[in-house]
């Protein structure tokens, strides 16, 4: 629904049975496997895409961490990361590095490229 | 990948609820609460146990063909009508899919944390695994189900799972189911015609299969106020640290007569070694009214490892797994026993 009914292709589509996270979206603010949900289970809810992070047509923080830091190889996973680590650090926003790996626990990269992603949240949160 | 057809049907209240799933318990009714499993079932491509391989016939060549499913070979041959009989069955497990889904997701009494006045902790069937994870009064006096609920899945399993589906479904090795044995959890059960309540020691079957019956929903799950002197731990043995199943896992909730002094009860809950959690009664025999010393506790892991019944697969072999038990038992009764406050 998300992908071709509204065009929101940022978000991606991975392995589809909640394993990848590639798909995560933040419903009432908290991180979730949109190919774990039907549609009619996100009635009422506040959706949050990674097409809601840009502000003002620029990207944000951690996106930009992400793109300065090298965070991204292929790219895929990303969107998921993204979401992901905004539900950290809207809930904590001065993560360790123990946390914040704890918390992408559930997002996998292919590429592997773990730590620059690491990094990139890191840079976000010590501000 | 792309869901069967169903129809969803969304409750409003409980009572709704349980009136849907009598109304259509004939058809096929499943209850989605998280999704994290059911949605994943739905999905799979459901492959039968035995799919006979065409052996060679008057349109195939041996083995040019991965079943009979897509041969048709008794249309030219009338010996060949019992694969006919073979072929509906295995079809009929293709398309045996629900033909209603019921979602929970509005009845927002099954979710919640709450401590009685007898000090009982009741944890609605909707409850989110990352709830109970959170939940500082289950971390600090049911720790074990806090533990199972880290070690589930991924967090965001966590976010969506839910106590109920995860005890629901039934697996052996279901990270907050067995740690609910061994803190002699007790499962709310309605249905449009009453209610009961099981024991979660007593509650499935077999893997997957449970005594609920057509109708019939768990609304929440009870567990007993901790007497003074307890305490409980639980270890998930597995290969990697997360989005794992684990090959042995061990929860045991012990009571002794003061920190360090003879033990006067004991539970340990065994998982993924039988076909459902298993509840170690010998330990109970070994262990109770003795102190719980080292030879002691040697003893009553020994006791846990005969009462596990494992199997090889591919997570591990049977024979690792049973010294697994063994090892992880004795480990978690000591955990157990340091937390009540005593050094072994």
């Amino acid at each position: 629904m998300v992908r071709e009914d509204l065009g929101l292709t940022g978000s991606k589509k991975g392995c589809g049975i909640g394993d990848c996270g590639a798909c995560t979206m933040l419903v009432n603010g908290v991180a979730t496997f949109s190919c774990m949900m039907l549609a009619i289970q996100a009635d009422g809810c506040v959706v949050e895409t990674v097409e809601s992070l840009a502000e003002n047509g620029k990207l944000n923080k951690l996106q930009q961490s992400f793109v300065d830091l090298g965070a991204i190889q292929c790219g895929y996973c990303t969107p998921g990361m993204l979401m992901t680590a905004t539900e950290l650090l809207r809930r904590n926003p001065h993560p360790s590095e123990k946390e914040i790996r704890l918390a992408l626990s559930g997002n996998l990269c292919r590429c592997t490229g773990y730590q620059k992603i690491v990094d990139a949240i890191k840079a976000v949160a010590g501000e | 990948m792309i869901l069967p057809r169903f129809d969803v049907l969304v409750p409003n209240s409980v009572d709704e609820a349980f009136a849907m799933l009598s109304r259509y318990a004939e058809k096929g009714i499943r209850i989605l609460a998280g999704g994290t499993d059911l949605l994943v079932d739905l999905r799979r491509p459901i492959i039968p146990a035995a799919i006979p391989s065409c052996e060679g016939c008057a349109r195939h060549k041996s083995g040019s063909i991965r079943s009979t499913v897509d041969c048709g070979w008794w249309e030219s041959d009338s010996s060949r009508e019992s694969d006919r009989a073979l072929l509906t069955k295995v079809q009929d497990s293709i398309h045996k899919y629900p033909e209603y889904i019921i979602s929970l997701h509005k009845l927002k009494e099954l979710r919640g944390i709450a401590v009685n006045e007898k000090v009982n902790l009741r944890v609605g069937a909707m409850t989110t695994i990352t709830d109970i994870e959170r939940s500082g009064i289950i971390r600090e006096k049911w720790t074990a189900l806090a533990e199972g609920a880290d070690s589930l899945g991924s967090p965001l399993v966590r976010n969506r799972g839910t106590i109920g589906g995860n005890i629901a479904n039934a697996r052996p090795a279901a990270d907050t189911f067995i740690p609910s044995v061994a803190l002699g959890g007790v499962l709310d059960i309605h249905s449009e015609k009453g209610s009961r309540k099981v024991p979660v020691d007593s509650f499935a079957s077999a893997p997957g299969e449970t005594v609920m019956e057509k109708g019939e929903m768990i609304t929440g799950i009870e567990y007993p106020a901790p007497p003074e002197f307890s305490g409980s731990a639980y270890y998930k043995l597995a290969n990697r640290k997360a989005l794992e199943i684990c090959n042995v896992g061990v929860a045991v909730w012990i009571a002794l007569e003061k920190p360090g002094g003879p033990v006067t009860d004991i539970r340990v809950a065994l998982g993924a070694v039988g076909p459902t959690p298993i509840l170690a009664e010998s330990v109970k025999e070994v262990l109770v009214g003795k102190k719980p010393e080292d030879a002691n506790i040697k003893k009553a892991a020994k006791a846990a490892r005969e009462d596990a019944t494992p199997i090889d697969d591919h997570r591990g072999s049977a024979w690792y797994r049973s010294m697994m038990v063994e090892l992880v038992t004795d480990r978690m009764i000591r955990l157990a026993v340091e937390r009540v406050g005593g050094k072994v």
